[in-house]
């Protein structure tokens, strides 16, 4: 399982690339697999306030329907729109074309208190 | 008898009572089941179906009520069936898993539908299908052979889950192949398919006496499982 060392990481599964006071963020490898085949992502809305921690969107799948969490606080600035049409890449490319949305964080710093790869790897290996 | 099993609802109403139960565990309350029966046929939604998937006219015309449920999952018919509905905390490790939560409820019903003569077991995965739920098989599913009998779907939210299902009792006059369209590009699910993709309790020679199956499946749950669900909720312990 994948885990990038250049991301961090929430406790809830989701992953963050920080860009200067952009935060992109999307499900992890672990939680797609757990997922299974993804069939829908209910994207939040751009504009809407986000809280650290705080559910925000959700994803189906065969199996399920979960909560996404935004590990950081500050405003929805841009969503994976592609993501309508082709939910799938949530599973095939889950740090890549399956990116879900980006917050431009109110604090930068939050970022600091999630986890780094090797953290998120004890966490996921734990589980 | 114990009577297990809540009839007296419509749609909305066990929906809502559904949501009430995981509002209920995700507020730090225990484990409950809840068995129950409808009041009148009704087509229950998955969580984000497309409302598209719908005939409108054909369900006013069988007398149908439709409904939007919590979970995931696709269009099914109620009112041949017995429906159950579990919440419950998430359970911690690997335990927690939307798999591992799958199997640990499959092996309830399983033990539940062996009271009632039926060797059930869990569905292989099929893949995303069509607007049909029990046209198509996943690991969340039962199956009896290779044909379905119950079909399963979950939501989680705030630390705890909801998981319900349908366990096909007997076949009413009509199935959702009327009720629901095919999707573009996609050809529609035929009476004869969806009828050779099921079975049923009768069709099975079970009892389909709907308190005894939800007697079976309390008692079920009750064995197989390592959680209280004592609190149960159906007719004679309804809350207010």
């Amino acid at each position: 399982m994948d885990f990038p060392d250049e991301l961090r990481y929430s406790e809830e599964h989701e992953w963050v690339a920080v860009d200067g006071a952009r935060a992109r963020i999307g499900i992890t490898d672990f939680a797609q697999d757990s997922l299974g085949d993804v069939v829908y992502v209910e994207l939040p809305g751009v504009g809407a306030n986000v809280m650290a921690h705080a559910t925000c969107a959700e994803v189906e799948s065969t199996k399920s329907v979960s909560e996404i969490f935004s590990p950081v606080t500050g405003t929805v600035v841009e969503v994976n729109e592609a993501l309508n049409d082709a939910p799938e890449q949530v599973n095939a490319d889950p740090y890549g074309a399956g990116w879900i949305f980006v917050v431009e964080m109110a604090d930068p710093a939050e970022v600091d208190a999630l986890l780094d790869a090797g953290g998120y790897r004890a966490l996921v290996e734990e589980a | 008898m114990v009577d297990d099993i809540d009839g007296e609802l419509d749609a909305a109403a066990q929906m809502a009572a559904d949501e009430t139960l995981l509002d209920d565990v995700a507020g730090g309350g225990p484990p409950v089941l809840r068995l129950y029966r409808w009041s009148r046929p009704a087509l229950s939604l998955g969580r984000f179906q497309p409302v598209d998937d719908v005939d409108a006219p054909a369900c006013r015309r069988r007398g149908v009520e439709v409904v939007r449920r919590p979970t995931g999952g696709m269009g099914l018919l109620h009112g041949g069936d017995v429906t159950y509905a579990v919440a419950m905390p998430r359970p911690a490790g690997a335990d927690g898993s939307v798999d591992a939560v799958y199997r640990l409820l499959a092996g309830g019903l399983i033990a539940g539908l062996a009271r009632l003569g039926v060797a059930a077991a869990v569905a292989r995965h099929g893949g995303p299908a069509g607007p049909v739920c029990f046209a198509g098989q996943q690991g969340a599913d039962l199956r009896v052979g290779d044909r379905k009998l119950c079909g399963s779907a979950q939501v989680w939210r705030a630390g705890a889950l909801l998981q319900h299902g349908s366990v096909l009792v007997e076949r009413l006059a009509f199935d959702e192949t009327e009720l629901l369209r095919a999707r573009p590009g996609s050809p529609p699910v035929s009476r004869e398919r969806l009828r050779a993709a099921t079975v049923t309790l009768q069709e099975l020679g079970a009892p389909t006496d709907p308190r005894h199956v939800a007697h079976a499946l309390v008692e079920g749950f009750a064995e197989a499982l390592d959680l209280d669900l004592s609190r149960r909720v159906g007719s004679t312990a309804r809350r207010g």
